[in-house]
């Protein structure tokens, strides 16, 4: 059985904090996603495991063993690189091989393995090619089946598509998703790419200057993010968010009104600065609001810049009656809305239009510490809206 | 003008008008100074060695008559070389002393190789500084203590003169400063992502070095490893002094061109030492034709890096 778990890792070069007080549990046979924006520590996490690097402090387990003060090669683990890293002055057989020969396998069971795993990746009859005379994605392959025949308790992969063009990449996603239904061995797997960590999951462990931000299935880091980090992250395009104040049935911005009882939540008061944050998604046209349960207040909008995607149209709303458009900076500013709309919606550039959100899926973070407060303010209504409905309401 | 130019270049000798072209045309007289320069040097190094031949073949009395041409013609010189004294013994020392430094400077210099050019630590430019300057020292600065040493003079017990030891501490510490630098050059580039495969696929940082760095430095392990062969073949201070000159002490090529001068009971054997040096110098010969292509691009990819 091989768990692994990561007990209060931190790892320090000089002053700068690359991991800080990390703890991971990771089942036996979990596909585990590392995901966050480069440089936020979750390789050099992944590097703690693999035993390429020691942590300062902290202990790495892997089955039942202590591995921390062990070298990578007896940790029963095997690794895919993100720049593939196969041996150039060997053939495939050799590099798939490479570490079968290192501990003394019989000739016929080296044979027996490496047949299987070329099989298992589709390589069969390119065994005596040479690096450098295969395609990236063949490459790629090579590095998988290197790490398959080891049969290692525990598969790491850093960002191992990373190098792959986007077709390849959706193509090797689902081989990695399949070879983990057959193969029921742990994956811990580093990604900067929120889609992959999304699709090929169990859970996502989302991080961030080197702390763990959330670990949880997909989903509910997309339906209920921790914090308003992981709300940002995951989900694409990102959610909005816009600033307001807690006044006495709801949350006050600068443009609209949430409506909800604040005092049905812990700890929230009258005055508090909260940040509302809402998927593009969750933004309707008035017109189509219609068979919304839990709909706000009309908002007034003008529609800035549309954006059609095919399946979706991203429309970059301005909220308020006199916007300044030139004036208006970059980023999550509190008049700024994104709204996703069905393609055949009528709506045109500078057409000013209403829109309604949906109040099951407003999440309420803490403007201060980024702290999610409640995930859906429907079931929180006022007298005047209908209790009882199916929003979550955890934080 | 015109009519002054047609009667100038009449009068022109064949000096003038090639004057007149280089000037036109400046290629030209690059090219003739390249090959001026080039003959120059092709006969400085070359002429020794048509010398060396002439002696050679010369028949040994009538050496005074030899002109450029040998007066006369003994290929048998070059075997009477090996019957005079066992000239193959001093080239079978030559190369086991040069082959034996080699393997210890590529094993030495390739670890030496592997920490100055992948890993990081405090006081490694002052280091790799101070290897560079042990380079640099005179050899004879080192002659006396370590001839005492090898003599047991310091330590008794230890006689290492006239053995390959006497010779091949010294050659390996004064050679590897070379190798470790062309081997550190060498190892740096290797990315780093091949080193940690090797390591997460079972081998240790040494195995990593020897089956994945070393394999894939080719180029610059063979660089490395001709010239100190080359350098070794061709040293003289301590392959004269740390034997007595004895082919059974282990005395190198020098030892057998001194003994072939005294291969004739009363007179310098001039044709036999000229044979002698001619085959000296050829297994050397031999290796620079088959790895000059190797150690040009050995020492130019290490040029480029830094």
């Amino acid at each position: 059985m091989a768990r692994v778990k990561l007990d209060g890792v931190t790892k320090r070069y000089g002053d700068v904090m690359a991991v800080n007080d990390m703890n991971l549990d990771i089942e036996h046979g979990e596909f585990i996603t590392l995901v966050g924006p480069s440089g936020c520590g979750k390789s050099t996490t992944m590097e703690t495991v693999s035993g390429l690097t020691r942590p300062t402090e902290g202990k790495v387990y892997i089955g039942d063993r202590e591995v921390t003060n062990l070298p990578p090669k007896d940790r029963g683990i095997a690794m895919v690189f993100q720049n593939i890293a196969l041996f150039p002055h060997l053939d495939v057989y050799d590099n798939i091989s490479f570490g079968l020969r290192l501990r003394d396998y019989e000739k016929e069971e080296i044979d027996r393995r490496v047949e299987k795993a070329a099989s298992i990746v589709q390589l069969e009859g390119m065994l005596d090619r040479m690096p450098d005379e295969m395609s990236g994605g063949q490459r790629q392959r090579v590095a998988i089946a290197r790490a398959l025949v080891r049969e290692p308790d525990v598969f790491l992969m850093d960002e191992p598509l990373a190098n792959l063009d986007a077709k390849l990449r959706v193509t090797m996603r689902t081989e990695l998703q399949r070879l983990h239904k057959e193969l029921d061995t742990t994956i811990l797997y580093v990604t900067h790419n929120q889609e992959e960590a999304m699709t090929m999951s169990d859970r996502i462990a989302v991080i961030d200057s080197g702390e763990l931000q959330q670990i949880a299935p997909p989903l509910t880091c997309y339906n209920e993010p921790a914090n308003l980090f992981v709300a940002g992250f995951i989900g694409s395009p990102a959610m909005n968010f816009i600033e307001g104040e807690v006044v006495q049935n709801g949350l006050e911005t600068e443009n609209f009104m949430i409506e909800f009882d604040p005092g049905k939540i812990d700890g929230v008061g009258v005055g508090d600065h909260l940040t509302m944050g809402i998927r593009p998604e969750d933004v309707h046209p008035v017109e189509k609001a219609g068979n919304l349960a839990h709909g706000s207040d009309t908002i007034e909008a003008w529609a800035d810049v549309l954006e059609p995607m095919g399946d979706e149209i991203f429309v970059y709303l301005l909220l308020g009656e006199d916007v300044d458009t030139s004036m208006e900076a970059e980023g999550a500013t509190s008049n700024e809305l994104l709204m996703s709309v069905d393609p055949d919606s009528p709506i045109k550039e500078d057409d000013e239009i209403e829109v309604v959100i949906d109040r099951t899926q407003v999440h309420l973070f803490d403007t201060e510490s980024g702290e999610a407060v409640t995930h859906g303010v429907a079931s929180l209504a006022t007298e005047s809206t209908t209790p009882g409905s199916e929003a979550e309401t955890d934080d | 003008m015109a009519s002054e130019t047609n009667t100038g270049e009449i009068k022109r000798g064949p000096i003038e008008r090639w004057v007149a072209k280089a000037i036109k045309n400046p290629d030209r007289a690059y090219r003739s100074m390249f090959y001026t320069v080039t003959i120059f040097f092709l006969f400085t190094t070359l002429f020794p060695f048509y010398w060396l031949l002439v002696l050679a073949l010369t028949p040994e009395n009538r050496l005074y008559q030899a002109n450029l041409l040998p007066a006369g013609f003994t290929p048998e010189t070059f075997i009477r070389v090996f019957e005079v004294i066992p000239f193959h013994r001093y080239m079978f020392n030559s190369i086991f002393l040069a082959l034996m430094t080699t393997a210890i400077v590529l094993l030495l210099a390739s670890l030496a190789g592997y920490v100055f050019g992948r890993l990081d630590f405090p006081g490694k430019s002052i280091m790799m500084l101070l290897i560079l300057a042990i380079s640099y020292f005179p050899p004879a600065a080192f002659f006396l203590p370590l001839w005492r040493l090898f003599n047991g003079q310091i330590v008794p017990g230890i006689e290492l003169y006239n053995t390959p030891g006497a010779m091949i501490l010294p050659f390996s510490a004064l050679f590897m400063p070379l190798s470790i630098f062309v081997l550190t050059t060498f190892y740096g580039q290797i990315p780093d992502g091949l080193e940690d495969a090797a390591r997460v696929e079972g081998t240790t940082r040494l195995g990593a070095l020897f089956r994945v760095i070393m394999p894939l430095s080719a180029p610059g392990v063979a660089t490395a490893g001709v010239l100190t062969f080359i350098a070794v073949y061709n040293e003289f201070f301590f392959s004269f002094l740390m034997n007595n000159g004895q082919p059974g002490n282990w005395a190198p090529i020098v030892g057998g061109l001194l003994q072939l001068q005294r291969a004739g009971q009363f007179e310098a054997t001039f044709s036999v030492m000229a044979a002698g040096s001619i085959i000296a110098v050829l297994p050397v010969a031999i290796l620079v034709v088959i790895a000059q292509e190797k150690i040009v691009s050995g020492m130019t990819a290490g040029a480029l890096k830094e």
